[in-house]
C-alpha cells in the first residue's frame, strides 16, 4: 500500500511539474488565447479533427491571464486540468509531510464514485458534448 | 486445493498474468482452500492484447486506462490529450503489463 502510495503520488506530482513546464514553455513560445503555434495533438495532426482536449493550453492560459469565460468558451477542461495542478502539489506535500493517505484516500473514493455507471455515463456524454463543440468551434 | 484444477486454472488463464509471477499463482492456490475454486473459477480477467488494441486506438482519450479500471489515469489522460501525446505513446508499451497487475491484483483480493 505504502509502495503504491508513493508511486502514485511521485506520478501526480511529476505530471503536475511538466504541466507547468508546458505552460511556461507555451507561455514564453508566444502561444496566445487565440494562436496556437504548437500542436502536439496526436488526433487533430492524424485526423484533422480537436480531440476533446484541444485549447485546453490556451484555456489554462487564458486563465492565468484572469479571463474566466474567455476561458471556459476556448475549453472548459482548462480550469479543470488549472485546479487540479493547483490543488493536487499542496495536498500531496501536506501528506508527505504529516505521514498521512488523505489524498490517496480521496483519489480512490473519486475512482469509485465515478465508476458508478449513472455517474459514468453522465461524464461521458459531456466530454461528448464538449468535443461536438470543439469541432464546431474549430479549435 | 486440487493441482490437477490448479493446473487447469493456470493453462486457462496464464496469458493474463506475467510469466514470472504464474508459478507464484499457482503455489498460492494449491495451497488454498477448496471451497473458494468456485469463486476462482468465474473470475473474469482482462486480455491483455485487448487492452493494447484499445490503447493504440483510443490511447489519447484514455480508454485504454478506463478499460483496466485506471479511472484516474484516465481521466488525466483524457485532459492531457494523452498527456500530450508522449504518455500516449509510453502506454502502448506499457498498457499490457498494466493489465497483467490489474488482474493479478484482482486474484490476489479474491484470494
Amino acid at each position: 500500500m505504502l509502495v503504491k502510495r508513493i508511486r502514485l503520488y511521485l506520478f501526480i506530482l511529476i505530471s503536475c511539474a511538466v504541466g507547468y513546464a508546458w505552460l511556461l514553455f507555451a507561455f514564453f513560445s508566444g502561444n496566445t488565447e487565440k494562436e496556437n503555434p504548437i500542436e502536439v495533438c496526436l488526433i487533430k495532426h492524424v485526423t484533422d479533427i480537436p480531440c476533446p482536449s484541444c485549447g485546453s493550453t490556451r484555456a489554462a492560459l487564458s486563465l492565468l491571464h484572469g479571463n474566466i469565460s474567455e476561458s471556459l468558451v476556448i475549453n472548459p477542461f482548462g480550469l479543470i486540468i488549472v485546479l487540479l495542478m493547483t490543488v493536487a502539489p499542496p495536498w500531496i506535500f501536506y501528506d508527505l509531510v504529516t505521514r498521512k493517505d488523505t489524498f490517496q484516500k480521496y483519489y480512490i473514493s473519486i475512482e469509485v464514485f465515478i465508476r458508478k455507471p449513472k455517474i459514468a455515463i453522465t461524464f461521458s456524454l459531456l466530454v461528448l458534448i464538449n468535443w461536438i463543440w470543439n469541432i464546431s468551434k474549430g479549435l | 486445493m486440487d493441482s490437477q484444477k490448479v493446473d487447469l486454472f493456470v493453462m486457462t488463464n496464464g496469458k493474463f498474468f506475467e510469466s514470472h509471477q504464474v508459478g507464484q499463482i499457482r503455489d498460492r492456490l494449491v495451497s488454498l482452500d477448496d471451497s473458494k475454486w468456485n469463486i476462482v473459477q468465474t473470475l473474469q480477467f482482462k486480455d491483455p492484447t485487448v487492452s493494447l488494441i484499445v490503447s493504440l486506438l483510443g490511447g489519447t482519450l484514455g480508454i485504454d486506462r478506463f478499460f483496466i479500471g485506471d479511472t484516474g489515469l484516465g481521466i488525466g489522460k483524457l485532459l492531457t490529450c494523452g498527456g500530450l501525446g508522449v504518455w500516449a505513446i509510453i502506454d502502448w508499451f506499457l498498457i499490457m503489463g498494466a493489465t497483467r497487475e490489474k488482474n493479478l491484483t484482482k486474484l490476489q483480493q479474491m484470494m
